[in-house]
């Protein structure tokens, strides 16, 4: 739907500019060397905003600037300061005199106003139509901060910010490697959002790196303000409820994911990363299991798979039991079972979609309020829901374990979009449980499971590493092994650098051959 | 989008007319004891103990009875006087009647394994006279009859002072031609509801009883035995010997922690001969004070004495079911596995079961003997 | 014997996952009450009759390896069509369709018939059917990948059966299983026959043989595959023959199932109630295998896509349960099936196995002569 082959956004900011012909821009494209003419044009592509500022410095040189985004200081040290000095010299040489990394001379006016409105500093010199493009960009970011929404007890505290030039450096900090490859593309036709992709060029597949270089390309769209919308863009199939790309906010995960041979993308303006491909395990494994022991990870890890299945099935199988299955309740339970749910004036379906209701609600209403105000949630939520509805007779004490022990669970998912996607699953399964009891949620189960089978991430099966089987992987996906056991990097990304380092220690003889041939 | 429309349409037909039976865990009444009694007019009686939720949150157990021709009849009698379905699929126990167990047990049991409702774990047992008043009767300390009398078999068969009799075992037997089957006996007593006896059978009618005090005997010669406590008066006179003081000429003894291992062999298949060995491993648990345990001479003359009470004791219940023909021990099942192309019918087996010998060999060893000697 | 199927390498599958294959596709419904049938023939030596059927699957896997190795990468069809020639090879493989078609729609109707009788008696079977169907089409449009990975699946999550299967073992009496082949031997034989709509299935090979990766290697994967699935058939056999005395099974329909309503465990009761529901998994890689040789099948015959072709199936399908409503039909048809495949699965492959190589030898010689 969004994608369409090899079409670059500036042309078609090119095309919309013309429409509305001004005469005094001849070609359009390319500046007039006459000082009037240029600031002109400037003002008339830029629809003259109060915050373009345009100061003549010498009766030739004119320079041209978007306030708030420019630091100042550099300004008057290194721009005014120099110009201040000379006099009437061509661009050329004005490029040389200013001590900026990045100076460019340029005669495009469209490239020249988008540099400008990305902080750059434009200076022309009368009777020439070549202007010189300054860096001097300032842009207000967050400074770093803990990840809010994957925080982990051990590792490393730190998360990626909206700024896409601190997050790479972040990257670059962990990952310290001339073969990490980092291409940079333009998408939104309005917001011109800089994005890129990053891999390490020798353990990522190169035909990986191509089909997403060429979806990325694809995207025709009016505008990107954050990684999520990019990632379902460019995922395999944008209908099912899986996310098929990982969001993340951590460097260290995502660090991680490039190391395993997975490639990333860090959007400008948004602190997500998206990593690819992942699979359907890989979304329930933190990162934090590296850093623990292998056993308690190990324990870890089965937990959270158990507390998906529960946050999924558990549900259901109550309302599948008490409206269908009575047989299967053991004599102890069943007195207590049955008595609370005495009063209930609702089928064991309806109790169970409202109080599920009412958990989304509060999960929602705690999303939004603000952090101060989110306390009273809690407080709201213990009480509505713990006492008075039980007292009300809507719902059954037993069943608010139920839902409260499954809500819980949904919130162990180390990734938020997968956590979500848990509790959603929960509705429709609940549905079928109330209609056709455990026939029903197993034929919710099937259906899951067929169509976890047929979903790819990036091409590499959503399933993997269980099936198709990859035994070896299988050490590093419910269970987390000890170090020396998952030496490999995971085969669904297809490296072509299979280890991740040598599982033998080095022998000292070997050492000393090796010093032998230096 | 036309598959979708289909997908879409299919999926509410579904939702919407394939909702399949509710049984709704509070709107169902549960059964969870029935006992079933033969009428005069050769109808059966149901008496069903139903637990029921009301809103007060407690359950109320009620009883209710209605006549028919089959026993499934009888149930939809009753929910004609219930206000909620009544559902039997938490059934605990069946309880017979004994007129219904000497006419014929068969139908009964056909129809509760027919059912896919009925588990086939849930126990089965025989009320001296009938079932009727023993359900229906207010009983000062019991408040819900159908677990009491669930927990009271399930207990006595844990502890192996009672027959096992699921419905699964009992069936088994029934329907193998060379075996028959046995019932624990349940009887009101005042207030009270005890395991009183054990029903033998042959074939499908009931045609006699024992004391439940002589359970014991038929466990062991029928099965392997793993716990349970047993209380035997032996003769004292080989002790005498052996001890310093004077003893009584009987000594009560009572004995836990029992395990026993049973052998049959089919030694002479011409004449039917059988030999049955039974090793009994046990913790002498009460004596008579002067018996000094800590004697080792003294032990194996109590041990001889316990082996030859209860080799007089099984041959006596050996004795008993042969004279009401009813092989409740397995020798017909041994014969037939033992005997190539046997090619034995119910009825020949019957005919020869009150002529088989059966010699009984009983091994007792004394493991321990309490903390005090 | 030039005519070989291309396949793309991104269809194929690893050797290895033949054996889940196989062992999937010949436990079903078959297993839930197989006891019975044999029980009826082979009395209480019913597990020699259970090995003999296992030991003449192996035998006849050889054959029909042997034969799609003499055609390198080939299915049944296309040797078919190769033996004799375009007319009769089709109408063989027509055969072959409505035998998958029939295999299909039994397998279907006895799990409905089970789930009617123990856990949803007043509901519409109609309704259980149209979405076992849709489960089926959706799985089956996901390609063999997908077919492959259900039958994996299942089989990783039905191994739990197994285990729970030592709680009946309490009530076992080895006695019952004595005097060994007290029966005589054609009576055994005949239960052996008997085991045929049970142990069928793994004549899947016959259709899936070309898209395997490493051919050398499906020897080892098919026996092995097959080995366990005797392996399991025996277990089931052997408890199922100490738990219940003669004539007892030869009431209990689905013996099986009914092993399980003894178990009693402390969270939960009346297993069978929940391994009924379970099942469904477990004939799921059994449907979409008999539609997925059908549609192989059916591709030969007539040009259809695989959506087209899997909506008539079904519908064709569904209309055809509508007529089938009690259990005597069922059962009835079942045997019929039992017959045909008795023919299909033991005795054909032999004789295509022999005319093949007649064929090969003949025409190997007319080909020298030629050149």
């Amino acid at each position: 739907m969004f994608r369409k082959k090899h079409k670059k956004q500036t042309f078609v900011l090119n095309t919309l500019i013309e429409d509305n012909k001004e005469p005094k821009v001849t070609s359009g494209k390319i500046f007039s060397s006459s000082k009037s003419d240029f600031i002109e044009a400037i003002k008339h592509k830029t629809h003259s905003p109060s915050d373009l500022i345009v100061k003549t410095i010498s009766p030739t040189i004119t320079v041209v600037y978007v306030d708030n985004i420019v630091d100042n200081q550099s300004l008057n040290k290194l721009i005014i300061h120099s110009l201040n000095q000379i006099n009437n010299e061509s661009p050329e040489i004005i490029k040389d005199i200013l001590s900026i990394a990045e100076v460019d001379i340029t005669v495009d006016i469209d490239k020249s106003v988008l540099a400008m409105l990305n902080g750059n500093v434009l200076i022309h010199v009368e009777g020439y139509s070549r202007i010189v493009v300054a860096k001097i960009s300032s842009y207000e970011a967050r400074s770093l901060t803990t990840p809010e929404n994957e925080s982990q007890v051990i590792g490393s505290q730190v998360g990626f910010n909206e700024d896409i030039s601190t997050s790479i450096s972040l990257v670059r900090k962990y990952i310290l490697n001339p073969d990490l490859c980092i291409e940079k593309f333009t998408l939104g036709a309005q917001t011109n959002t800089t994005l890129s992709l990053l891999y390490i060029k020798n353990i990522a597949a190169e035909e990986k790196v191509n089909t997403l270089r060429q979806r990325i390309e694809s995207i025709n769209i009016d505008a990107l303000l954050d990684s999520a919308v990019l990632a379902e863009l460019i995922d395999d199939n944008s209908l099912t409820i899986f996310p098929q790309m990982l969001l993340t906010e951590r460097p260290d995960r995502f660090c991680d994911g490039l190391l395993n041979g997975k490639l990333g993308i860090i959007v400008n303006g948004s602190s997500m990363a998206i990593l690819c491909p992942y699979a359907f395990v890989e979304f329930f494994q933190s990162r934090e299991d590296q850093n623990l022991r292998w056993f308690l990870a190990t324990f870890i890890r089965i937990l959270r798979f158990s507390a998906v299945f529960l946050s999924v099935y558990l549900t259901p199988i109550y309302v599948a039991s008490l409206t269908f299955h009575y047989e299967v309740i053991p004599q102890p339970l069943l007195v207590p079972l049955s008595e609370s749910r005495a009063l209930v004036p609702f089928p064991p379906i309806l109790e169970a979609l409202i109080l599920e209701f009412f958990i989304e609600l509060l999960r929602e209403a705690g999303a939004r309020l603000p952090t101060k105000v989110g306390q009273t949630i809690g407080i709201v939520g213990g009480i509505v829901i713990g006492t008075a509805a039980v007292q009300a007779g809507i719902t059954s004490n037993i069943l608010i374990i139920i839902i409260a022990l499954s809500a819980l669970a949904s919130f162990t998912t180390p990734s938020y979009m997968m956590g979500n996607v848990i509790r959603v699953l929960r509705f429709p399964i609940i549905i079928i449980a109330g209609i056709w009891g455990y026939y029903g949620i197993m034929l919710a189960f099937c259906l899951i499971l067929v169509h976890l089978l047929r979903q790819s991430s990036l091409g590499s099966p959503y399933s993997a590493p269980f099936y198709p089987p990859r035994m070896i992987d299988w050490r590093d996906s419910i269970a987390r092994l000890p170090m020396p056991l998952i030496s490999n990097r995971p085969k669904d990304t297809r490296t072509k650098n299979q280890d991740k380092f040598k599982t033998e220690p080095v022998k000292p003889e070997k050492l000393d051959k090796l010093k032998v041939n230096e | 989008m036309n598959k979708w429309r289909f997908i879409i349409l299919s999926v509410c037909i579904i939702t919407l007319a394939g909702c399949a039976e509710t049984k709704i865990l509070e709107r169902i009444s549960i059964t969870t004891l029935i006992g079933y009694d033969l009428e005069d007019n050769d109808k059966v009686s149901t008496t069903a103990v139903i637990r029921q939720v009301n809103p007060e949150f407690e359950s109320k157990v009620d009883t209710i009875s209605a006549e028919n021709y089959t026993s499934k009849g009888t149930r939809a009698k009753i929910n004609l006087k219930t206000s909620k379905k009544i559902m039997a699929g938490q059934l605990r126990v069946v309880l017979l009647g004994d007129e219904l167990v000497k006419n014929d047990i068969g139908p009964t049991l056909e129809s509760l394994s027919k059912d896919p409702d009925i588990s086939s774990s849930i126990s089965l047992a025989v009320v001296e006279g009938k079932a009727k008043p023993l359900i229906e009767h207010k009983y000062e300390n019991i408040k819900d009859i159908g677990q009491h009398i669930y927990m009271l078999l399930e207990q006595n068969v844990e502890r192996e002072h009672s027959i096992s009799s699921t419905l699964h075992e009992v069936s088994r037997v029934y329907y193998s031609p060379l075996s028959d089957l046995i019932l624990p006996v349940l009887k009101k007593k005042d207030d009270l509801v005890e395991i009183s006896g054990i029903a033998f059978f042959n074939d499908a009618k009931m045609v006699g009883q024992l004391p439940s005090s002589d359970g014991f005997f038929v466990k062991i010669s029928r099965d392997n035995y793993k716990s349970g406590i047993l209380e035997i008066i032996i003769n004292a006179n080989g002790l005498a010997s052996q001890s310093d003081q004077n003893l009584p000429d009987e000594v009560p003894i009572s004995i836990d922690a029992i395990k026993t291992v049973r052998k049959l062999k089919l030694i002479d298949s011409s004449d039917l001969e059988f030999d049955l060995n039974i090793k009994i491993k046990g913790r002498i648990l009460e004596l008579h004070p002067d018996v000094n345990v800590g004697n080792p001479r003294l032990v194996k003359e109590l041990e001889k004495a316990i082996d030859k009470k209860i080799t007089s004791e099984i041959s006596r219940v050996i004795a008993y079911s042969q004279e009401i023909n009813a092989d409740v021990y397995g020798f017909g099942e041994h014969y037939r596995s033992h005997v190539r192309n046997s090619k034995l019918t119910s009825e020949k087996w019957h005919e020869i079961y009150p002529k088989i010998k059966v010699n009984v060999q009983v091994d007792f060893e004394t493991i321990r003997s309490g903390v005090f000697e | 014997m030039k005519n070989t199927l291309e396949i793309s390498p991104k269809d194929m599958i690893n050797a290895f996952l033949l054996f889940f294959v196989i062992t999937t596709c010949q436990t079903g419904v078959g297993i839930q009450g197989f006891q019975r049938l044999i029980y009826a023939d082979a009395k209480h030596d019913a597990w020699i009759s259970v090995i003999l059927a296992g030991l003449s699957s192996h035998i006849i896997v050889f054959f029909m390896i042997k034969t799609l190795e003499l055609y390198g990468s080939n299915d049944l069809y296309g040797i078919h069509q190769d033996l004799f020639g375009k007319h009769l090879g089709n109408l063989l493989n027509f055969i072959y369709i409505l035998y998958c078609s029939v295999a299909f729609f039994l397998i279907l109707e006895n799990y409905i018939e089970v789930i009617s009788t123990w856990v949803f008696p007043r509901l519409n079977p109609k309704f259980i059917s149209i979405s076992l169907l849709l489960l089926v089409i959706y799985t089956f449009l996901g390609g063999l990948r997908v077919i492959v990975g259900v039958s994996f699946f299942s089989f990783l999550l039905g191994l739990w059966l197994l285990p729970v299967l030592i709680f009946p073992l309490k009530f076992s009496n080895i006695e019952y299983l004595l005097p060994i082949l007290d029966t005589d031997i054609i009576s055994i034989l005949k239960g052996a026959q008997s085991m045929t709509f049970t142990i069928i299935g793994f004549e899947i090979i016959n259709i899936i043989y070309p898209f395997v990766k490493e051919k050398d290697k499906v020897k080892r994967h098919v026996h092995l595959g097959l080995l366990v699935t005797s392996f399991i058939y025996l277990t089931v056999m052997l408890i199922t023959l100490t738990y219940f005395s003669g004539e007892q099974l030869a009431k209990t329909i689905w013996a099986t199932l009914s092993l399980f309503s003894i178990i009693r465990l402390p969270f939960i009761e009346r297993i069978e109630f929940i391994t009924i529901c379970f099942w469904l998994i477990i004939i799921l890689p059994n449907l979409c295998f008999y539609l997925w040789a059908a549609y192989r099948g059916s591709i030969r015959l007539f040009n259809v896509s695989s959506k087209k072709f899997v909506w008539i199936f079904s519908t064709i399908i569904f209309i055809f349960s509508l007529f089938v409503q009690t259990r005597i039909q069922i059962n009835t048809y079942t045997t019929y099936l039992s017959k045909v495949a008795f023919i299909l699965v033991f005795i054909y492959p032999v004789v295509l196995y022999i005319l093949a190589l007649m064929k090969k030898k003949f025409s190997g010689k007319y080909g020298e002569k030629n050149e």
